[in-house]
């Protein structure tokens, strides 16, 4: 079990993480999900004792991670894939971590063989790997020491569809056999496969946090309507709030409150039916255009 | 899995076997195996003109030992930088870390890594003079010494070691590979030379210049018979807490607080 209590981390004036409080079960998945820069992996170098919290704790199994006796062999950790010697090859990064852990040479052959990397494979240098390549050496090392818990920050990164597919059956069984997994992604979509929890994370604090069906059942209505601008007139003069959700409007209302009000006024419309996972996309879209670039090209292709 | 999290009652990493580790990581890159074994076959190299062409005269065992020490201390060092910073140039240390959190335990094993590795270079360096010695005076029928003083012996180590450590402080201060690298030549280059005119401009800081200047301290150690005056290990123990202890301890609690990434 991970949990984080009151994390706080602050770089200067700039606040990376600010008071992050959450739990990750056994036998889960948790999904850490935030646009490049929310604090993911921050809060994942605090969890690992790489970076110091400016206040707060975090703990695995009740303690520190540095309290752990040899803690690669109990929680694997991979914070970047790219972080390897380019000049080693791949075999010998796990040898490295196998001698470093005490496990026999075996156990490299076994990781190599569980994450699909050939022998040839293995013999090449790092620095010609792929992306994905990289991530399933880290995958392997993390799984080296046949952890308990895993902590992943992008593990999808890089992986081709067949590659994400095989790393998402790898966490389930890993959790359905009681392991605990937190891993990161930028990416809505490979959190919603993968995960069973789902913390939201943007500008250091936590926004959401929830089982997926909570958070991607959503509540209120989505309408289209032929004339948009007639059905806003119709929402706003029935009292019905509502606000652009892709080419309709989602509202708080029921489906019912919505049509009488269309009715009423004669719109004629499209589409009207329960919302589905818009809550934590709109607010994952809307977390992301405030933090990226792209939020003025949004805006001008709206206007 | 279904027991508790983690098992706090595991045996932690043995330091040896960290250590253990640390050596390897000087070998098993194709870059760092060359670079080592460059050491040597220059040394070897140095040792072969030292024995056939330099001129009559520089063949006694001591002059082999001083020659193959020199070259370890200008190259040595730089193995030692590199088993340091390329854990920041690779950035590794996120794995190292991981692995070990226990920040100190690590240094300590680079550390024993280094030295470890410096003293069987050593050894190797003394077979290389003993056959140069050997070659000279069997092949070359030139008429040698085979003496050794034991304080040849010991300042050969001394001043070997001395060398060594600088590299690794200066790693672990500087965190960066070209920077280390070059620092350490300005240090054992262009500081001497700095504190020296210094000194010799005015008049009390000329008086405490042999204790606080490292290389000029080292200078008994590989000039004359190699015996050291009472006043002149002082020397050594003042600039070598300048220059030595005191960036070696900045250079460790420096690593102990910074941030991995």
């Amino acid at each position: 079990m991970i949990a984080v209590e009151h994390l706080s981390k602050t770089y200067g004036s700039y606040q990376a993480l600010n008071d992050v409080s959450f739990v990750c079960r056994p036998g889960t998945v948790t999904g850490f999900l935030g646009p490049n820069g929310a604090g993911k992996s921050t809060a994942m170098r605090i969890m690992t004792g790489l970076t110091p919290a400016s206040s707060g704790v975090a703990t695995i199994g009740g303690v520190a991670y540095r309290d752990i006796p040899n803690p690669s062999s109990q929680v694997g950790v991979l914070l970047d894939a790219s972080a390897q010697h380019g000049g080693r090859t791949g075999r010998e990064v796990l040898t490295i971590a196998a001698k470093t852990m005490g496990l026999p040479k075996s156990r490299v052959d076994e990781m190599l063989a569980l994450v699909g990397l050939t022998p040839s494979e293995a013999k090449r240098r790092v620095r010609n790997y792929s992306l994905g390549m990289r991530q399933r050496l880290g995958l392997a090392q993390t799984l080296l020491g046949d952890p308990s818990v895993l902590i992943l920050d992008e593990p999808a990164n890089g992986l081709d569809p067949a590659g994400i597919h095989w790393m998402r059956s790898l966490l389930r069984s890993f959790a359905e056999k009681g392991g605990t997994v937190l891993l990161s992604s930028h990416l809505l979509h490979e959190i919603e496969v993968i995960a069973d929890e789902i913390i939201v994370i943007g500008h250091g604090r936590i926004v959401a946090q929830g089982t997926k069906d909570e958070l991607l059942k959503g509540s209120g209505t989505f309408v289209r309507a032929l004339d948009p601008s007639a059905l806003v007139n119709a929402l706003v003069s029935a009292g019905i709030e509502s606000h652009v959700s892709g080419a309709g409007l989602a509202t708080d209302a029921t489906a019912e409150q919505v049509g009488r009000a269309a009715a009423a006024a004669g719109v004629v419309l499209l589409e009207l039916r329960a919302a589905e996972s818009a809550n934590l996309e709109e607010m994952f879209l809307q977390l992301t255009s405030d933090t990226q670039r792209d939020a003025l090209a949004t805006e001008g292709a709206r206007a | 899995m279904s027991a508790p999290a983690v098992d706090l009652n595991r045996p932690s990493i043995p330091l040896g076997r960290l250590v253990a580790v640390e050596a390897r990581k000087v070998f098993d890159t194709r870059a760092s195996r060359w670079f080592s074994l460059s050491i040597l076959g220059l040394v070897l190299l140095v040792m072969v003109l030292q024995a056939f062409v330099f001129v009559d005269g520089l063949q006694d065992l001591d002059m082999f030992l001083a020659f193959s020490g020199n070259i370890l201390g200008y190259f040595l060092p730089i193995v030692l930088i590199m088993l340091v910073t390329s854990e920041w140039g690779q950035r590794t240390a996120l794995v190292t870390f991981t692995l070990e959190p226990r920040r100190g335990r690590v240094v300590a094993a680079k550390l024993i890594a280094g030295l470890l590795l410096s003293f069987a270079a050593f050894a190797l360096a003394f077979l290389i003079s003993l056959l140069g010695t050997f070659l000279a005076s069997s092949v070359r029928g030139l008429d040698v010494s085979w003496s050794l003083e034991g304080d040849v012996i010991r300042n050969f180590l001394i001043s070997n070691t001395i060398a060594v450590l600088v590299g690794f402080a200066l790693a672990m201060l500087l965190g960066n590979t070209a920077a280390a690298i070059v620092g350490y030549f300005v240090y054992t280059f262009i500081v001497p030379i700095v504190i020296n005119l210094l000194g010799s401009f005015v008049d009390w800081f000329g008086d405490i210049v042999p204790w606080i200047e490292f290389s000029s301290a080292q200078t008994p150690l590989v000039t004359g018979d190699g015996s050291l005056s009472g006043e002149e290990w002082a020397h050594l123990a003042t600039s070598g807490t300048i220059w030595l202890v005191i960036p070696l301890v900045v250079g460790i609690l420096r690593l102990l607080r910074r941030e991995v990434k």
